[in-house]
């Protein structure tokens, strides 16, 4: 037989079995697999962990496809801008909680409430503090994954620099005071900077008002009133707040400036942070640390005499004061699985079906957070002993998402963070002393919250 | 029988050649305008276009989500503007400091440089490709490269500051160092300028220099006699170059400090507001308006350099050369 007739044959029984086949595919897919963009911000270190969880869903739903689009931290807000409003825009969106209510007020993303009845989703799974940050206006946009909490309440902690400076290792800090005094005993530094850092209780520049909400909770403050409408960050204990703050990081590291470049052109999940090398003595984390330190250090990680893990301190001086974190302000945190509205009905009902199993299934977040020893938005994922093995702190953990508060914010935040984090920033370099920096920056909140809140009345009239 | 052939065709051809020519001759300018077509497509759809849907924006309240057309505000963008918008004057104040510096300097600097490598020196060739070359790297890897090299703890400078026993300084992260540390970064690409400075400078007639010579004239006064006045026409083309450019400053900046413009905001340049405004709070429209703003502060300052240089570029004696 020629070559010619051969394959002429074998494309012949190519044809024929794609015709048997098709059927096959049509019946289980009526015809039709839906093609999900899914716009992620998970990085490529946890790609894989993703693309298991994704390969579990598309086993129990063959008939949706989704495309992993795994996108760069840098840019993010301008790509997810652009995305967002565009005429085409994934089929599901990664976004924070002020993205979510800026994209829920905007029109670009769909209310979930309807889906949820329909699939009977139970939502009683979550804590409700983790659920609660993803409704606006009294409409769900989204289901959470990961945490929100855990990313102000937890500090780790080096414990051979402990031991080192003569302070008990098994005994963190509970107070503001006793962190003072153990940073002060452990921060070297030369004409160059800090070369040894005990702790930092500033981000940086620019990033301070994150911080100071953070610690503005440990002495008993609040940032906003419960319903959004007004700011409270002025208050005594935020003014007492930022005093603290700006003499920690004149008296004991020298300046906002040494701590800032203390920490430049680094990143924890890079591996090339001042932690790996025993430069800092206690360092705020968000639960996802444990994941990046166990990969880019598995040695420290395994090794619980060396580091551990502790509640952040609080003001010992206010009686009223006590551990407590924050949850929903900060911007890169509350995340949740949002669904553009100008897709077909079908294609949000798959995307929701994929929210729902990201959110709730035991192989979707469950398997995909525990990978990453950090825990989970769903009570009971983070009841699985197996915890204790992979995070030796994990009770430390519980604890402190067990300290978190949430935080009202409004779709104006980003703004609003903004004026803060310029106020302080002034304040840090002597700008303006710390009652007049919040005061000032208080007053122009407000008046930019006030005009939000009379546009969203006056269109919800 | 064969050459009647070639000789009928050889006609043929040539008759077919001419016709050519007179309908290529007839048509020419039509030709040439299908020539620029694409060029004058391109800007209309890449340039004209979008300029004029961004001023057609900046009268509105163009937000993100907003569907169908925005809202038409009038002047109200403009009007916030100039009363209420605080990083207005602090990021122009930044972007005429910026320009205010990094401006002359790049073009001293890469004039002077001109002026060595104009020298007739064995190897010229290879010092000119290497100074040009730092003009081809990328900007984004140049601005890591200088992240590297401001870096206060582990960078060059600093390095070398201590090792001549000077004070090390917080490139980045001081408000006072973050300007100059822009301009130190917009002198690495003076490349361009270089050139077209090289370029200027190897076209002045050899003549004059030996006239001056002959005259007793050093170099310095062949310098600021003939050299200075010969390449104003150049200079002032490399200052248009780099006022338009310096106003438009965004990338270096974003990269080596973030949206936030550094510490109290001493490096928010114009663009980075506008950015920001586009960008991080989704007010397009504003931002729009913004964009507007600059480009007529650019066309003013422009149409002004344009024409005060009828008092200090010198073109030559047109009389002379028409004689």
């Amino acid at each position: 037989m020629k070559v010619s007739r051969l394959i002429g044959l074998a494309i012949a029984v190519m044809m024929l079995l794609s015709l048997g086949l098709a059927p096959a595919i049509a019946q289980d897919c009526d015809g039709e697999v839906i093609e999900l963009e899914f716009m992620n911000w998970w990085g490529a270190a946890r790609e894989a962990l993703m693309d298991t969880l994704i390969g579990h869903f598309q086993e129990e739903n063959p008939c949706i496809r989704i495309i992993n689009q795994v996108q760069p931290w840098d840019n993010r807000a301008e790509l997810l801008a652009t995305a967002a409003a565009s005429s085409n825009p994934p089929g599901i969106i990664m976004s924070t909680r002020p993205e979510t209510y800026q994209f829920a007020i905007s029109g670009l993303i769909i209310p979930i409430d309807s889906f949820v009845e329909a699939h009977g989703t139970d939502l009683s799974v979550f804590y409700d503090g983790e659920i609660g940050l993803q409704y606006w206006n009294g409409e769900l946009y989204g289901l959470p994954m990961p945490t929100a909490g855990g990313l102000t309440s937890l500090y780790i902690y080096n414990k051979d620099m402990l031991r080192e400076a003569g302070f008990d290792p098994e005994t963190p800090p509970a107070t503001w005071q006793e962190m003072e005094e153990i940073s002060a005993a452990i921060t070297v530094a030369d004409p160059m900077g800090v070369d040894v850092m005990g702790a930092q209780v500033i981000g940086g520049i620019g990033d301070g008002d994150a911080s100071f909400v953070s610690w503005l909770y440990t002495n008993n403050g609040r940032y906003s009133s419960d319903d959004g409408r007004t700011l409270l960050f002025n208050s005594p204990e935020g003014i007492e707040t930022l005093e603290w703050m700006i003499n920690f990081t004149n008296n004991i590291n020298g300046g906002v400036e040494n701590v800032t470049d203390f920490f430049q052109d680094t990143a924890f999940a890079q591996g090339d942070h001042p932690w790996y090398d025993d430069q800092i003595a206690f360092l705020r984390i968000n639960t996802s640390f444990y994941g990046h330190y166990n990969v880019n250090d598995p040695e420290g990680y395994a090794d619980s005499s060396h580091w551990g893990t502790m509640l952040r301190p609080y003001n010992a001086d206010n009686p009223d004061a006590t551990h407590a974190g924050t949850t929903g302000y900060n911007y890169s945190g509350a995340w949740a699985y949002t669904i553009p509205a100008v897709h077909s009905p079908e294609k949000q009902e798959a995307a929701f079906k994929f929210a729902e199993f990201i959110g709730v299934h035991p192989l979707g977040g469950c398997a995909f957070l525990f990978a990453q020893s950090r825990p989970s938005p769903v009570k009971e994922c983070n009841e699985n002993p197996a915890y204790y093995e992979v995070n030796p702190t994990w009770s430390v953990v519980l604890e402190g998402l067990a300290t978190d508060t949430a935080v009202s914010i409004t779709p104006v935040q980003g703004q609003l963070a903004e004026i803060l984090a310029n106020a302080i920033d002034e304040a840090l370099f002597g700008e303006k002393s710390a009652a007049d920096a919040l005061n000032d920056a208080h007053a122009e909140m407000q008046e930019l919250l006030d005009e939000f809140w009379a546009e969203f009345d006056a269109d919800n009239m | 029988m064969q050459a009647s052939l070639k000789a009928q065709r050889s006609e043929s051809d040539t008759s077919w050649k001419v016709r050519l020519q007179e309908w290529w001759f007839r048509n020419r300018a039509l030709i040439g305008y299908a020539f620029i077509f694409p060029w004058f497509a391109g800007f209309i759809i890449f340039d004209a276009a979008p300029f004029v849907y961004n001023l057609y924006l900046s009268f509105t309240d163009y937000q993100i989500g907003t569907v169908g057309t925005p809202p038409w505000i009038g002047f109200e963008n403009y009007t916030e503007i100039f009363t209420e918008d605080k990083l207005f004057g602090k990021s122009m104040y930044n972007t005429l400091y910026y320009l205010g510096f990094s401006v002359p300097l790049r073009l001293i600097f890469a004039f002077l440089i001109a002026l060595i490598l104009n020298l007739r020196v064995r190897g010229m060739e290879l010092y000119r490709t290497l100074f040009y070359v730092p003009s081809v790297v990328p900007l984004v890897a140049a601005t890591v490269i200088f992240a590297g090299f401001l870096n206060t703890r582990y960078g060059f400078l600093n390095q070398f500051l201590v090792l001549i026993g000077a004070t090390p300084v917080r490139w980045l992260s001081s408000p006072d160092a973050i300007k100059p540390s822009l301009i130190l970064l917009s002198l690495w690409g003076f490349g361009g300028q270089m050139i077209i400075f090289l370029a200027g400078l190897q076209s002045i007639p050899e003549d004059l220099y030996e006239a001056a010579a002959i005259d007793g004239g050093t170099g310095w006064h062949r310098l600021i006699y003939i050299t200075v006045p010969l390449m104003t026409p150049t200079i002032f083309f490399n200052l248009l170059l780099g006022l338009i450019g310096g106003f438009q400053v965004f990338e270096q900046v974003f990269i080596l400090i973030g949206t936030h413009g550094g510490a109290l905001q001493a490096g928010l340049v114009y663009m980075l507001h506008v950015y920001n405004k586009a960008f991080r709070d989704f007010e397009f429209g504003y931002a729009a308006a913004l964009s507007v703003i600059l480009f007529l502060i650019i066309f003013v300052l422009t149409l002004m350099v344009v024409y005060t240089s009828n008092r200090w570029v010198f073109y030559g004696d047109a009389q002379d050369d028409e004689a």
